[in-house]
């Protein structure tokens, strides 16, 4: 078990290394050079059809019909009861980027949800005027000016970058779970795939639907939701009108891609 | 400096003009932001009048409603030229206009397809700000039952004395730069005629999804 625990750490903290090289490396990069923020598409492309063909042909049904037979209360009280989990890493991140109330409200809400709302099954602190924030190690390292590097699609994780995955670190190391051993955790971890695949039907069918080219519709709709997230929802304007040039009107020679990028 | 007498009815006159331009303009600010908020007001009232009409109006009915509207407010020609960016410039005439047309079939069928029920749902009017050039940002949110509000802000535009819509952002998400990026791939990989070939296939593909719905 401690060995285990061990080898976890070790490939963690690895991981983490690699990818704050690569994230500091992305800092020095110029405005245009991030701007061109897919260096890696021809692998990434592989990655995302090898991943939506085992998602269309495997996870999509099983998550279909995990919606069909579990109601939706009992759904809700799954997804609150993982995102309560996960809640930890949220608070950290609260203070690393100097949002102290946000952060003491958040350590009352996970408390109050662990106890009241029964190991966070039930989210009794919402409706009481603390409601959930989105916060994570790669959105405090844009705060403190790190740059979001190369787009990647890693396989079965999805869409990220070289600065946002490293959240994969603090969020595995302040889950509880992570020190569980692999035999617990495996039915735990397929609950929570499957439920956050159904949580995602809606979104991946009107991805169906409306794109053209499904791996840049995901990709542009990740960075900016990603900006967005940064910015607590509220990016400044400016970046909204950048896509109509200079001239208020469209004389633009962009190629179409990162049109909204504020680094 | 003093004034001399002889200067001071043509000063009065100078302030009287002035006070006049003043309030001119203080009204003109008023009008506008009627104006300015007017195409986003007309879209929402629309949304919501097909969306409580899906029981008793089919989907070709709910389209013609939609299409009134979104032809009316949508300033779709500048929303053709931004989508396309650079490759506009390549177009001929013939082209540009059929791939506004398009575009135009597109978004009016995703509009009809999305918002096909009515639980009570409403829009918020939430703020204008001033972008650059003769733009503006509406600010506002979508309002579902046991939903967190969606923001839904939008970029209109003044030309030729109309205010139209130019861009929608939902939830952060600027749905003019994802369609670019996502244009912008199939353009640069598969060519211009493939794009349009897609377009008329996503259409048909929200036609033939709605009427197996009705």
């Amino acid at each position: 078990m401690t060995r285990c625990l061990l080898f976890k750490l070790q490939r963690c903290l690895f991981l983490v290394g690699i990818l704050l090289t690569a994230a500091g490396c992305a800092t020095t990069q110029t405005r245009a050079a991030v701007d061109d923020n897919d260096p890696l598409e021809p692998a990434n492309r592989v990655f995302f059809n090898v991943t939506d063909t085992l998602d269309k042909h495997l996870l999509k049904p099983i998550a279909e019909s995990y919606v069909e037979v579990t109601p939706l209360p009992v759904r809700t009280s799954i997804t609150n009861f993982f995102n309560n989990l996960t809640y930890l890493n949220v608070i950290l991140n609260d203070f690393l980027q100097g949002k102290f109330n946000q952060g003491i409200t958040d350590i009352l809400r996970f408390t109050y949800n662990s106890t009241f709302g029964i190991a966070g099954l039930f989210d009794v602190a919402t409706p009481i005027g603390m409601p959930a924030n989105d916060e994570d190690f790669g959105q405090t390292l844009a705060t403190w000016g790190v740059g979001q590097g190369a787009y990647l699609y890693l396989p079965f994780f999805g869409p990220d970058t070289v600065r946002d995955a490293t959240d994969r670190v603090p969020s595995s190391l302040l889950n509880p779970f992570f020190y569980l051993s692999n035999i617990v955790m495996l039915p735990v971890n397929a609950l929570s795939l499957i439920n956050t695949r159904a949580r995602l039907l809606e979104a991946t069918n009107f991805l169906d639907e409306v794109a053209l080219d499904p791996y840049s519709f995901t990709r542009e709709a990740f960075l900016q939701q990603r900006e967005s997230l940064i910015y607590d929802g509220n990016p400044p304007d400016a970046g909204f009108d950048d896509i109509f040039g200079d001239t208020g009107d469209t004389d633009t020679d962009s190629d179409g891609s990162g049109t909204l990028r504020i680094e | 400096m003093l004034l001399r007498k002889k200067d001071q009815p043509l000063l009065s006159a100078v302030l009287f003009i002035g006070m006049i331009f003043c309030s001119c303009s203080l009204r003109a600010e008023a009008v506008s932001e009627q104006a300015i908020q007017a195409p986003v007001k007309a879209l929402h009232a629309t949304l919501l009048d097909i969306m409580q009409t899906v029981a008793t109006k089919n989907f070709q009915e709910r389209y013609d409603i939609m299409e009134a509207t979104v032809v009316e407010h949508f300033n779709f020609t500048l929303i053709a030229k931004v989508v396309l960016g650079r490759y506009w410039k390549t177009l001929d005439d013939t082209s540009r206009t059929d791939f506004i047309s398009l575009f135009k079939r597109l978004t009016i069928a995703t509009y009809v397809d999305r918002f096909d029920s009515f639980n009570g749902e409403h829009f918020n009017n939430l703020a204008i700000e001033k972008m650059k050039k003769n733009r503006f940002m509406v600010k506002t949110e979508f309002i579902k039952t046991n939903h967190s509000p969606v923001s839904f802000n939008y970029i209109v535009q003044n030309d030729d004395a109309k205010w139209q819509i130019v861009s929608i952002i939902a939830n952060g998400i600027n749905d003019l730069a994802l369609k670019r990026a996502d244009y912008a791939a199939v353009i640069k990989n598969h060519g211009f005629a493939t794009l349009t070939t897609r377009l008329e296939e996503k259409i048909n593909a929200v036609h033939k999804n709605a009427i197996n719905n009705n």
